[in-house]
């Protein structure tokens, strides 16, 4: 049996679609099969809630008189981008106080606005015939800005890596603190929530994809950066970073709960973004993708100590990650998650009433992305 | 029960043995946790101490007489508006202070076993955790 997005929709907008979360549906393909879920079930919710560096805001603050085209833009002392129109600005992620490696920085910002607080403003510009004014110092509210919305060029990670430390020394790294000699392990995805790792080929994730993103409605506007497909599979998914999305969302409508600024001790800022896509049952096969659990996901831990080229060292499954331990030639490691499981629930149950409550609707891709994509590396040559 | 004591000293009485008073006349279990001399001998240190809540605070009292500055030392806190549950500290903490709560999956913090190493605080991405010792 098959179902449309029409029907599907049709069923939302009547309330009496059936919709379950990624968690909850594993246990119904389990119990009644995929063929029985499938008619049963009409969307299937996903959630993500963990740090995506690759995030930012684009702002743009209105014109003061007299004018100014802004150059030099400092946002709670964060450096923020000087290169666009007069009044323009995107707020990346990882932006920083000029002379700082890490603190308060864009993400901070960004949740600040959303947050509804008094952000301070200063600027300059190079003074021109159209836009005399040189400098300018105020504070600024998101109520009291033009547009305020978040474009995060690389979002929902598929999968991703389980870093550990075999040097002698603590390292401070992206993946968190790793203690000396594998005393620790730590992974980020949420596996059996992932919104990707549900719809592992993007049968239904597409361009106008229309999502949970922050606690607002989002949409995916295009396959994220560093996207690539030529990763190994097992059980249907990756086991390592695949596919990546770029999500756009009105930051008005989104809640500083699910849009938290990161201060990673040695590495910098970063963003924790709340994500959820719904996937429509259209046919059996897709329910059951949604149904893959935590132990038939897996990923490779490798070495954040090694500075180039950094091997598989064992593979886990997340459910062997979760128990908060992994046995690698005798050693216990210990294993921690960098990204919000309870999080990741939440978004997919909010995301879940949202639809059952009729002010959720499915979205057809108006684009898919590609099947086939394999990664450049950076060159280094003289010209 | 137990207790941390953060006990302070000098070059009066850095050569004073406190851990023996402790055991002898109060019966107490101490554990040193940290201590540091400078060059000019005064110093630092944390004990955890385990025994009887009355003979804790007669070794607290008799420590104070002689000379030594003793606080009860703080655990590890945590800002629960700030925590959002990722779980970077859970494999960090070396007494399993930190664990996920397997119906809710949000991070448990047990900081009675806390030793006050501090390891954690630099571990959390939202400054929610803190140690005043």
């Amino acid at each position: 049996m098959s179902k449309t997005y029409e029907q599907i929709n049709e069923r939302i907008r009547s309330g009496k679609a059936v919709v379950y979360t990624a968690e909850e549906v594993i246990d119904l393909v389990r119990e009644k099969g995929a063929d029985k879920a499938a008619e049963e079930v009409d969307v299937v919710t996903t959630g993500t809630f963990g740090a995506m560096c690759s995030s930012g805001a684009f702002v743009n603050f209105g014109h003061a008189s007299p004018a100014i085209r802004m150059t030099d833009i400092r946002l709670n002392d964060v450096q923020v981008d000087g290169g666009l129109a007069a009044v323009d600005t995107y707020i990346g992620a990882t932006a920083t106080v000029p002379g700082q490696k890490a603190g308060y920085g864009g993400a901070h910002v960004i949740e600040d606005l959303i947050a509804h607080k008094k952000i301070h403003l200063h600027a300059s510009g190079p003074g021109t015939d159209c836009y005399v004014r040189k400098e300018i110092d105020t504070w600024i509210t998101i109520d009291d800005i033009n547009d305020a919305y978040l474009y995060n060029p690389r979002n929902c990670y598929q999968n991703y890596g389980v870093a550990t430390n075999t040097s002698d020394r603590t390292i401070y790294t992206y993946m968190g603190k790793l203690m000396p000699r594998m005393k620790n392990a730590s992974y980020s995805s949420a596996g059996q929530l992932s919104p990707l790792l549900n719809d592992p080929h993007l049968e239904t994730i597409g361009m106008g994809t229309k999502i949970f993103l922050g606690g607002g409605e989002g949409y995916v506007t295009w396959p994220g950066t560093q996207y690539k497909t030529n990763v190994e599979e097992v059980n249907g998914v990756p086991v390592g970073g695949s596919r990546t999305l770029a999500l756009i969302g009105d930051m008005r409508q989104m809640d500083a709960k699910f849009i938290r600024g990161l201060d990673i001790t040695g590495y910098g800022v970063s963003m924790a973004v709340g994500v959820g896509i719904p996937i429509p049952v259209l046919n059996k096969d897709i329910i059951q993708r949604c149904a893959i659990s935590d132990e038939e996901i897996f990923s490779d831990m490798v070495d954040y100590s090694q500075p180039v080229d950094r091997p598989a060292m064992a593979r886990y499954s997340y459910a062997q990650l979760r128990t908060g331990k992994v046995e690698y030639n005798g050693k216990t490691i210990r294993t921690s998650s960098l990204s919000s499981y309870s999080g990741a629930r939440k978004v997919a149950s909010i995301l879940k009433d949202w639809i059952e409550h009729k002010e959720f609707t499915l979205n057809q891709p108006v684009m898919t992305f590609p099947k086939d994509v394999k990664l450049n590396k950076l060159q280094e040559r003289g010209c | 029960m137990d207790k941390k004591f953060k006990i302070e000293f000098d070059e009066a009485n850095v050569q004073d043995s406190v851990s023996y008073i402790l055991v002898t006349e109060f019966d107490l279990k101490p554990n040193v946790l940290k201590a540091e001399i400078s060059g000019d001998g005064s110093g630092v240190m944390i004990l955890a101490l385990e025994g009887e809540e009355a003979k804790l605070e007669a070794a607290e009292k008799r420590l104070k007489e002689a000379g030594f500055n003793v606080s009860i030392t703080k655990r590890i806190e945590r800002d629960e508006d700030l925590c959002w549950d990722c779980g970077a500290c859970v494999s960090i903490c070396p007494v399993f202070c930190f664990s996920h709560d397997k119906d809710t999956m949000k991070v448990m913090l047990d900081n009675s076993k806390c030793i006050a190493c501090s390891s954690c605080v630099n571990a959390c991405s939202v400054h929610a955790l803190s140690l005043h010792l």
